[in-house]
């Protein structure tokens, strides 16, 4: 990459040579106030609870649509025979794979020492623990007796019944619910130096209280930096291969399928690609806001945001790949006459307009971030994270609908129209995500100050001295 | 026989809204001449209690008036009233209901007893079913059925399997005559003026009108009936019109014979009935006659059997070779070899054309296409090539001069009495209907009508619109009107009588070979219905005789012929028909005098009539299943349509959905178009039977009335309609896809845009697999060579097999014999208490068919060959359904049944995404109805109602295994072959389906799949299905062979 700005550039840092994650100016103290007070201010911003609001009615509207689902039944949906799987499954795969972009920052790149993380991954992991909230409903909600759910677990019964372990559904349970644990405790992990800090500077009893109890008496000794290292070392290996499994075995769910459109052995790479694609997205989405509402900007930087935009032109690319493979087998490599005619029917069939819709979102002008300043403007950015995720939400519905409408027996076919109940249910997922996010950013550090302190210069050059008497501070 | 415990709950039933609506005061309402009614009878008891209570009582029972109510009431038991010792008996018996219902009308049945079939357990045994023989009358001749009876519940009609007629086998309207006995929306009571009245008021007021008018010979009385089935109510009209000969009967249905009828007077001078005998018919030609889709075309049930049989190339038979020329698009003109669309109006030139052309008549010139000038020769040449053993067949709603056409071809090649005798008419009283209705509306006109009787016709919904029968009925002094429903008629009657299903009552009827059934009742009416034997019986000297004391008489000089009458009623009764009753052949002498037909230009619109598949002329309108079943070969669910082909829609600027007003001699109605393949251009094809106003909750206000158009001129068709667009469209929805294929050449189409892209498919995806006769009998191993045909290697799963060590069930579908009418359809909602799920769920995608007939239609959609294929679960032995359920709650049987645990599903539905054939249906919302008291009565206690959120499919009939296995065990042996019939495989007029145990190497239908031309559908998918089907057929004519691919 030509650097064309002048060597005088603040974010080269002089004595390491490095280039900075954090503007420069910061000391451990200034990140730890800056943070800490998003938290510990007795002032709520008014926007925040506009916001808040907001995202609670969204809430009460996905009240509302359950409600009438559960007294109803899935029949107030649009879906159908053939096409018994519509939004519900499209949003499942949409939410899962969202999800994934936080593992992926806080497990992979640890694990590969990518440092510049540190500013994102608190937000990003909570960003995942919602996200599979709002995907995790929808496997419960779309049965038809949701109240039965349960029976999808191995648990002993007096009916002496077990689940089948053939059907993917099952490994999606173990699955996602591994994913959802697993996620939960690296995040809660993480937290644990920042919540130390947070009951240390809090003014109100209150707040002391709170947070000495979820701060699990962390003082800081060297002890507790020692296990907490190991721990997250640990967790990080552990999810590592979650990042790879959970959306594998969620494409299983159609690649083990009959289905033309579903059968596809391609299906577990370009779904976990889709998912970090959509991902970070949406860590974007989240990202840009978040940085100006909160004045972070010299925390969460442009270099964070040109980082995302090179992980998503990336994963986007291996994306595209699948997206042409799957048509050059169906129509020059594998001869069969039902991936020939299903992807006909996916191009020019009566929904061929979604597939147009996702090529040009996922493929077409995401291109566009080819360009450094495109990469580097948040405003853009943050309208390809929106046009990415809607990309991104049409590739599941073109596999999922599209595919189910015309299958095998052409007298079978048929169509799908969702109904209001669906787009409800989806805004109010939606919705539900960004009021626990809302409620993440004023109760709990969203930056984490342990981890920013260590990207700071003071950091390390004085590891090169002594142990720092500042830490835990 | 009958248990009264049993009827308990029928009785509360019946009681319930009697009571509830006696206790408001209606004197002054009931006219009474003499007697008291049971409010007076309560009125003058009221308040008296306990000692006080019984002397009213006595002293009521002596007056006059007491006696005459009791007479009209109980008027067997009336005799005994009056002798004051048998009257403490009568008390006895009738006191509880008397003093404890209030004195509110609890009959007493006399003791009627009926036999049952074959099985006749001691007592009832609960969990075991009886079998009734009785018969559906039916304008077209009688279904002779076999009613299964649980707890004397009737919840399954089937054709009978011993009548030497019907042979089993049955059809849609047969089959749903069910859920129409068990219609919550019957009408329940007795009306007056729209009052709830009773049977007692109404015969009072009839005998005291009939003695009125005894010295005038009954002038002014007329009864409207629908055509009269009964030979016993025939003959009670006959001794009726004895005494009033000034009494009028006028017959009237809207579907009618009276283009047979005409043609039979004018060559026989008499009124006769054709009866074909397909059996012996190598070449059969249709003239419009659209003889295999329903029970509405006289003869069907035989001539479905008799036309299959010829096509099963077992060797036994020459297969036949079928020609139809047809105004619209019928299942028959799509099972034929060779088919002609031609407008209703040029059929009686082309009939006429070819009669000349076969020495039936003068010649006479066809002006028509190359294409059907080429079809007509080729067709004559056939046909006289096959003298004597081929058969002309002239449709039901072609004019008298097709029909006359028909018999001078079949007298001039030699046909009658080998493939055509023609017999006595099957109805009793055969008339020219229209005619009759004619004069009886310019009698009401005249004000010479003063009681109409209206019995089982609903004519103001169905009268031509040009006689304004509304208006003319008006006219008349009091009317009368007996019918299930309280319909279009029974709101503009001062009287309206329930009437009594034919499972509630005793009548007789003949099948349309003339064998005569008794139809016994199943089930005491459930609302206390009465029928027409009684108000006719009413005009008589003993007008007390009950149905079965009138049927008995009737039948007993017939049944003491040889040996004990007693005997004989009960043998009748328990096979199900009278021996010997059939009809002989008449001498058909006559010679056909063809008139000319005019043939009107060929650009003028046309409309042509025809009953609805299922509604027939819309007396079924409120049965659910009929109304939801698609109708086939158009696949319309709850509505109808103006039906024509892609071309003239396409030259009137239409698109499908958009409303037109169709207007001719001065009436419109506004109608949804709809393309239909192989329809003749410039027509338009109506059906009957929707748009009903007051059919009940389910039927009504669905569709639009045809009537509205109907004329007594031109009830068949007519030349000349105006067609304006409206500019509104109309949802109405049709169960299957239907594309034209737009695909370019380079993705598989034609590019042409006039060809079924689902048709295209499923020929090229080898679902349906046909050849003609000429190809089979080179390669018989057609159906499993060329691409997409190829069998799997038989062990590629990644599954180990299962093994079947006993039974393995299987099916085998003959594609050759299936005509796609539907019965197996309706045969299966019956059997397995499918859901009705209503318009709206129905257009979502959410019928609950667990079997359909897919219709594909392949070539050219002007004219188009057409496959049909009955679908259901196919049973895998590698089942994709089964791998995928989280909860494995569709399982696999010891025996190769993939079966639903219906309790364990908890609904994912990712077995139906990953069925390849979507054979499972799923309650996406509660569609069973749990409410309707009625309809629990009906419902089969072997098969769990499916509650919302489980998916449910075709189980083969898992309860009709299970009772023969466990039959078989108790008798320590092996199931029968045959043992076992499904439900779809009983309704089957055709025996297109078999199944049995596969694993028996003698069993029918391992004989089937060992034939060559049996192949599993989408089998190259390693499902191996248990259901097979048997490759189709074509013994197609080499001069008319275009361009056929197979």
């Amino acid at each position: 990459m030509a650097i064309k700005e002048p060597l005088n550039d603040p974010m080269l840092d002089p004595v390491t040579g490095e280039y900075r994650v954090i503007a420069p100016g910061h000391t451990f103290k200034s990140v730890t106030e800056k943070v800490s007070r998003i938290v510990l201010t007795s002032h709520t911003p008014v926007g925040w609870w506009g916001g808040l609001a907001i995202a609670g009615g969204g809430v009460l509207m996905l009240m509302v649509a359950l409600t009438w689902l559960f007294l109803k039944g899935v029949g107030i949906w649009g879906i159908t025979i053939p096409v018994a799987w519509g939004f519900a499954i499209v949003n499942f795969v949409w939410w899962i794979g969202i999800g994934h972009a936080g593992t992926l920052i806080s497990a992979i790149l640890l694990l590969f020492k990518q440092s510049w993380r540190n500013s994102i991954n608190r937000f990003a992991e909570a960003m995942t623990i919602f996200a599979v909230v709002c995907a995790g409903l929808f496997p419960l909600i779309h049965t038809g007796r949701p109240w039965l759910a349960y029976w999808l677990f191995p648990y002993p019964n007096t009916m002496n019944v077990w689940p089948q372990f053939r059907s993917p559904l099952l490994w999606d349970v173990f699955a996602v619910s591994t994913y959802a644990t697993i996620s939960v405790v690296f995040w809660y992990l993480g937290m644990v130096p920042d919540l130390g800090t947070l009951r240390d500077r809090a003014q109100s009893k209150f707040a002391q209280f709170f947070y000495g109890i979820i701060s699990l008496g962390w003082r800081g000794s060297v002890r507790h930096w020692t296990r907490y290292e190991t721990a997250s070392l640990l967790l990080a290996g552990l999810s590592t291969p979650l990042v790879l499994s959970v959306h594998s075995v969620i494409s299983f769910d159609f690649a083990v399928a009959l289905l033309p459109g579903w059968h596809t052995t391609i299906f577990p790479p370009y779904f976990v690609a889709g998912a970090v694609y959509s991902g970070f997205a949406m860590v974007i989405t989240l990202a840009i806001p978040i940085r100006k509402f909160y004045h972070l900007e010299d925390l969460i930087t442009i270099r964070h945001i040109d980082n995302m935009g090179k992980v998503m032109l990336v994963t986007g690319g291996i994306v595209a790949y699948g997206y042409w493979m799957e048509v050059f087998m169906a129509y020059w490599y594998s001869a069969s006459r039902w991936e020939y005619f299903m992807m006909w029917n996916r191009m020019f069939g009566p929904m061929g307009w979604s597939y147009w819709v996702l090529i040009t979102c996922n493929i077409a002008l995401p291109q566009l971030m080819w360009a450094r300043k495109f990469r580097r403007n948040p405003t853009l950015m943050f309208i390809m994270s929106f046009i990415v995720n809607t990309g991104m939400w049409f590739e599941r519905f073109v596999i999922v609908v599209t595919s189910l409408t015309r299958d095998y027996l052409p007298s079978s076919w048929g169509t799908y129209k969702a109904t209001r109940w669906d787009y409800m249910t989806f805004a109010g997922t939606l919705a539900l995500f960004t009021f626990l996010f809302f409620l993440f950013i004023r109760f709990l550090p969203m930056i984490p100050m342990s981890e920013l302190r260590i990207l700071l210069p003071q950091a390390k050059i004085k590891a090169k001295q002594e142990p720092l008497p500042e830490a835990g501070d | 026989m009958r248990d009264k415990q049993h009827f308990s709950a029928i009785e509360d039933q019946r009681q319930g809204p009697q009571m509830s609506q006696n206790g408001k005061d209606k004197e002054g309402v009931v006219p009474v001449r003499k007697g008291l009614t049971l409010d007076e009878v309560r009125a003058r008891l009221n308040g008296k209690t306990g000692k006080k209570y019984w002397r009213s009582l006595e002293e009521l029972a002596d007056t006059p008036e007491f006696h005459e109510m009791l007479r009209s009431e109980f008027p067997q038991q009336s005799s005994e009233w009056i002798d004051s010792v048998s009257r403490r008996g009568f008390l006895k018996m009738a006191g509880a209901s008397l003093a404890l219902a209030g004195l509110a009308g609890c009959t007493k049945q006399p003791d009627e007893p009926i036999y049952p079939y074959i099985k006749a357990p001691e007592d009832l045994v609960l969990g075991k079913p009886m079998y009734f023989a009785t018969a559906c009358p039916f304008a077209s001749g009688a279904v002779p059925v076999l009613v299964k009876s649980d707890a004397f519940r009737p919840i399954k009609i089937d054709g009978n399997p011993e009548h030497p007629y019907i042979k089993g086998g049955s059809d849609p309207i047969t089959q749903a005559t069910l859920l129409d006995l068990y219609d919550p929306d019957r009408s329940q009571h007795v009306l007056y003026r729209g009052e709830t009245s009773h049977w007692g008021a109404f015969q009072a007021a009839w005998r005291a009108r009939l003695a009125d008018k005894k010295a005038s010979g009954g002038e002014g009385i007329y009864i409207l009936s629908s055509t009269i089935t009964s030979p016993t109510l025939a003959a009670q009209w006959k001794k009726a019109q004895v005494a009033f000969p000034n009494a009028k009967l006028v017959q009237y249905d809207p579907v009618n014979r009276d283009s047979a009828y005409a043609a039979s007077r004018a060559a026989f001078g008499d009124y006769a009935d054709a009866q074909y005998k397909l059996d012996a018919a190598d070449v059969v030609l249709s003239l419009d006659a659209d003889f295999l889709s329903s029970a509405i075309f006289p003869g069907f049930h035989k001539l479905a059997r008799d036309y299959a049989n010829k096509r099963r190339l077992d060797g036994t038979t020459e297969m036949n070779r079928l020609y139809v020329v047809e105004s619209w698009t019928t299942t028959t003109g799509l099972k034929a070899e060779h088919r002609l669309a031609l407008r209703a109006s040029d059929v009686p030139a082309f009939a006429a054309a070819l009669a000349g052309a076969l020495g039936g008549g003068a010649s006479a010139d066809f002006n028509g296409t190359d294409d059907a000038k080429k079809f007509l020769a080729a067709v004559a040449k056939d046909l006289k090539a096959n003298a004597g053993k081929c058969v002309v067949i002239p449709g039901e709603h072609q004019t008298p001069a097709v029909h006359l056409a028909a018999i001078a071809i079949n007298q001039a090649l030699g046909n009658v009495g080998k493939t055509v005798v023609y017999t006595e008419a099957v109805n009793p009283l055969p008339t020219i209907q229209t005619d009759d209705l004619k004069s009886l509306v310019a009698d009401l006109n005249a004000g010479k009508v003063d009681w109409l009787v209206v019995l089982n016709a609903n004519p103001v919904y169905t009268a031509p619109a040009d006689l304004k029968f509304e208006e003319a009925m008006g006219k008349a002094g009091t009317i009368v009107h007996l019918d299930s429903h309280v319909n279009e008629t029974a709101v503009l009657a001062h009287w309206h009588i329930n009437s009594a299903h034919y499972l509630e009552s005793w009548s007789d009827a003949r099948a349309y070979d003339g064998t005569v059934s008794i139809v016994q009742p199943l089930i005491e009416p459930l609302y206390g219905g009465h029928t027409a034997h009684e108000i006719i019986q009413a005009m008589l000297d003993n007008p007390d005789l009950s149905a079965y004391d009138a049927v008995r008489e009737n039948w007993r000089p017939a049944l003491s012929g040889k040996g004990d009458f007693e005997f004989n009623w009960r043998k009748a009764l328990h096979d199900g028909w009278i021996v010997g009753t059939a009809f002989q052949p008449k001498n058909a002498a006559g010679k056909a005098q063809i008139p000319a037909s005019a043939q009107p230009s060929s650009d003028a619109l046309e409309i042509v009539f025809r009953p609805d598949y299922h509604l027939y002329d819309g007396r079924y309108a409120n049965v659910g299943w009929l109304q939801e079943i698609p109708r086939p070969v158009t696949n319309i669910s709850w509505d109808n349509a103006a039906m024509m082909s892609y071309g003239t829609l396409g030259r009137l600027g239409l698109a499908e959905h958009d409303v037109v007003e169709i207007s001719a001699n001065g009436f419109k109605v506004k109608a949804p178009v709809f393309a239909v393949p192989g329809h003749p251009d410039n027509s338009i094809t109506l059906t009957l039977g929707q748009g009903r106003s007051r059919a009940g909750r389910v039927g009504s206000g669905f569709g639009f009335n045809a009537y509205e158009v109907r004329t007594s001129a031109a009830p068949l068709y007519l030349t000349g309609a105006e067609l304006r667009k409206t500019g509104d469209t109309y949802l109405f929805y049709v169960t299957k896809s239907h594309y034209t294929d737009h695909r370019a050449v380079f993705v598989g189409g034609d590019g042409s845009g006039t060809h079924s892209l689902e048709g295209n498919e499923a020929i090229d995806r080898a679902i349906v697999r046909y050849a003609t006769l000429e190809e089979f009998r080179k390669n018989p191993n057609f159906a499993h060579e060329g691409e997409g045909r190829e069998d799997p290697e038989p062990d590629e799963s990644l599954f180990p097999a299962y093994r079947y060590d006993k039974n393995a069930w299987g099916m085998s579908i003959d594609m050759n014999a299936c005509v796609g009418c539907n019965a197996c359809v309706v045969s299966c909602y019956a059997e397995n208490n499918n859901a009705v799920v209503g318009k709206h769920q129905v257009g979502v995608g959410r019928i609950m068919q667990w079997i359909r007939i897919d219709t594909y239609f392949e070539g050219d959609l002007a004219a188009p060959r057409a496959h049909f294929q009955p679908m259901l679960c196919q049973h895998c032995e590698n089942a994709p359904c089964e791998q995928v359920c989280p909860v494995g709650a569709t399982v696999h049987t010891p025996e190769g049944l993939n079966t639903m645990v219906y309790n364990r599903c908890v609904g994912t539905r990712y077995c139906s995404n990953n069925c390849p054939y979507k054979v499972r249906r799923f309650n996406f919302m509660l569609f069973s109805d749990y409410e309707t008291e009625s309809l629990k009565l009906m419902r089969n206690p072997n098969v769990t109602v499916r509650s919302r959120g489980v998916m449910e499919k075709c189980s083969y009939c898992l309860q009709r295994i299970n009772a023969a296995k466990i039959q078989a065990d108790k008798q320590n042996r092996e199931i029968r072959d045959g043992e076992i019939v499904t439900a779809c495989q009983q309704a089957c007029p055709t025996e297109a389906i078999v199944f049995g145990n596969i694993n028996d190497r003698n069993s029918k239908v391992r004989k089937l799949k060992e034939q060559l031309r049996t192949y599993g559908v989408l089998a190259d998918n390693n499902t191996r299905p248990r259901t097979t089907y048997v490759a189709e057929v074509l013994n197609i004519n080499p001069e008319l062979a275009d361009g056929l691919e197979a």
